[in-house]
């Protein structure tokens, strides 16, 4: 959509003049592309954002604050709040449901449980869109390819009505063709390289949300048995 | 409750506007690079254009130009100079011939003139002066003869003989010198006469030669005139059943000698130049008998210059 306005002339020229199915792969290849940039930078923003708040939290925690004043203040900024927050908000607000005296496992177990579902739906949110920057990755050099290999075919097909084939006959469709190879690439290889890295950060992430899961747990289990 | 109420609560996604014109950003940077950093062709030039061999009187008008220039230039440039010369000849050779004449005979009668005067001035006077010695001679003797007539009559009568047969042989001796230079005098006039006769007939010879030239270089003209015009049609013919193969680099010449029969029948096509490329040379060779009545000037008598054929073809025009 952006390519056909800032485009030159020739360029323009190239593009139009290509078969109605190459400038459908191409106009899904620049959607696509769009698209998948648009979730890089989200993913990108949120996963620092996310890093960001985790550490903050941390540091908070361990720095010994008190639990109630952390709750509170995470449900009074329940929007801006960090993944982890959140899982620490689940599981302190799912411990202070069972009143005093009722059997430890019991009351641990059912804290963990709902920290671990905070933790699913928080990583759920993390990883979302993700997949799509791995299909994006795969799937749009085929697309790109696709529009390749048919403009090809076109270039060729139109060469068989000409007595005396030269090479210059054949370029400018190949040349058209391939641009939509070359879309597909632009699509796809920063896609590939943004899912790897938040693949890798969003596990980060986990692992990080898992630890402190269990060493919450301990530590609400010791003020629950002292 | 609590827990619900961060549960139904999502995420405020920080910066998801950025995000959308950053990646905006990116794609207008990506084709800011496709438009100007590839220099893009606009229309690639269309290889090779049918035009030229379908069209019968452009290879007639091209071939004229470019191949049948060295055949014609020979015959051409002849005839081109005699024209030209016959014609200032014309007006000039009266004016150089008079103008020889002037200079040539006054250069010459000096010469016959010094040898002329001298020979007589020369001779008479020393003539005179002996004739006018002698006579002295001859009256002092007459005087001593007188003298001496009376003793010696006979002495005198004897060398009186003697003078007299003397004085004969003397004139004898002049009228034959004048007979030579009157003889000398005539061969001279003759020899005059006859170099003005020699010069007078160069003239004409020259005149005639010029004129025989000019009607030489006219006729010439004309048959090297028809001639090219119908090597030019040779080759237009065979031109126009080539089929070019495509993409040659350059522009490669091949020549041909060709071996005609009367009536434009081809007896014999030899390769004398290969242009490099066998497919071109190949396309002319097979283009040469597909033309195979070759068209021939009507006069039988031109034949001979078409009975030998040396045809180039380049690639390009």
């Amino acid at each position: 959509m952006n390519t056909t306005v800032t485009q030159d002339m020739s360029f323009l020229h190239l593009i139009s003049s290509a078969s109605l199915l190459v400038q459908l792969v191409m106009l899904i290849l620049v959607m696509i592309s769009l698209l998948s940039w648009w979730y890089i930078f989200r993913k990108l923003f949120v996963i620092r954002y996310e890093i960001k708040k985790t550490d903050e939290f941390e540091d908070i925690f361990w720095r010994g604050a008190d639990m109630n004043a952390l709750y509170q203040r995470t449900i009074n900024s329940r929007y801006e709040s960090g993944s982890l927050e959140r899982i620490f908000a689940a599981g302190f607000s799912e411990f202070n449901k069972h009143p005093a005296g009722s059997d430890l496992e019991a009351v641990m177990e059912s804290t963990r449980r709902a920290m671990r579902a905070t933790y699913q739906r928080e990583m759920d949110y993390l990883e979302s869109h993700l997949s799509f920057l791995a299909t994006v990755g795969s799937v749009s050099p085929y697309i790109g390819l696709l529009g390749t290999v048919w403009g090809i075919m076109n270039s060729f097909r139109s060469l068989s009505s000409v007595t005396q084939a030269t090479i210059a006959h054949v370029a400018p469709g190949i040349a058209e063709a391939l641009i939509a190879t070359a879309m597909g690439l632009f699509a796809a290889i920063p896609a590939v390289v943004a899912y790897n890295r938040y693949a890798s950060r969003t596990d980060q992430l986990a692992t990080r949300f898992e630890s402190f899961m269990e060493e919450l747990s301990n530590v609400l289990q010791r003020r629950a048995a002292g | 409750m609590n827990a619900s109420i961060i549960r139904n609560s999502p995420h405020s996604e920080p910066k998801s506007a950025l995000a959308g014109a950053l990646a905006v950003f990116v794609h207008l940077f990506f084709v800011a690079l496709l438009v100007f950093g590839l220099n893009w062709k606009d229309h690639p030039p269309e290889g090779m254009i049918v035009d030229i061999w379908t069209e019968l009187p452009k290879p007639i008008q091209e071939p004229v130009k470019s191949q049948p220039q060295p055949k014609q230039s020979v015959p051409v440039q002849e005839p081109v100079k005699p024209k030209i010369e016959p014609q200032p000849p014309k007006p000039e050779p009266p004016k150089p011939v008079p103008q020889k004449a002037i200079a040539e005979p006054p250069v010459k009668k000096p010469d016959i003139a010094v040898k002329q005067k001298p020979e007589p001035v020369k001779e008479p006077p020393p003539d005179l002066q002996e004739q006018k010695k002698k006579e002295q001679e001859k009256v002092k003797e007459q005087e001593r003869l007188k003298e001496l007539e009376k003793q010696k009559e006979l002495e005198k009568k004897k060398e009186l003989e003697k003078k007299q047969e003397l004085e004969k042989q003397k004139e004898l001796e002049k009228q034959k010198e004048l007979e030579k230079q009157k003889e000398l005098q005539k061969q001279k006039e003759k020899e005059q006469a006859a170099q003005r006769q020699r010069e007078q007939e160069a003239k004409a010879q020259r005149e005639a030669e010029a004129k025989r030239a000019a009607q030489q270089a006219a006729a010439r003209n004309q048959i090297t005139n028809e001639i090219s015009k119908y090597k030019a049609m040779i080759l237009a013919k065979i031109r126009s059943r080539i089929v070019m193969p495509p993409d040659l680099p350059g522009n490669p010449v091949v020549e041909f000698s060709v071996t005609l029969l009367p009536g434009g029948d081809i007896l014999d096509v030899r390769l004398s130049r290969s242009s490099g490329y066998v497919a071109f040379d190949s396309a002319v060779e097979r283009a040469i008998f597909l033309s195979k009545p070759l068209p021939l000037p009507p006069d039988p008598a031109l034949f001979n210059e078409f009975r030998n054929l040396n045809i180039t073809v380049h690639y390009r025009e």
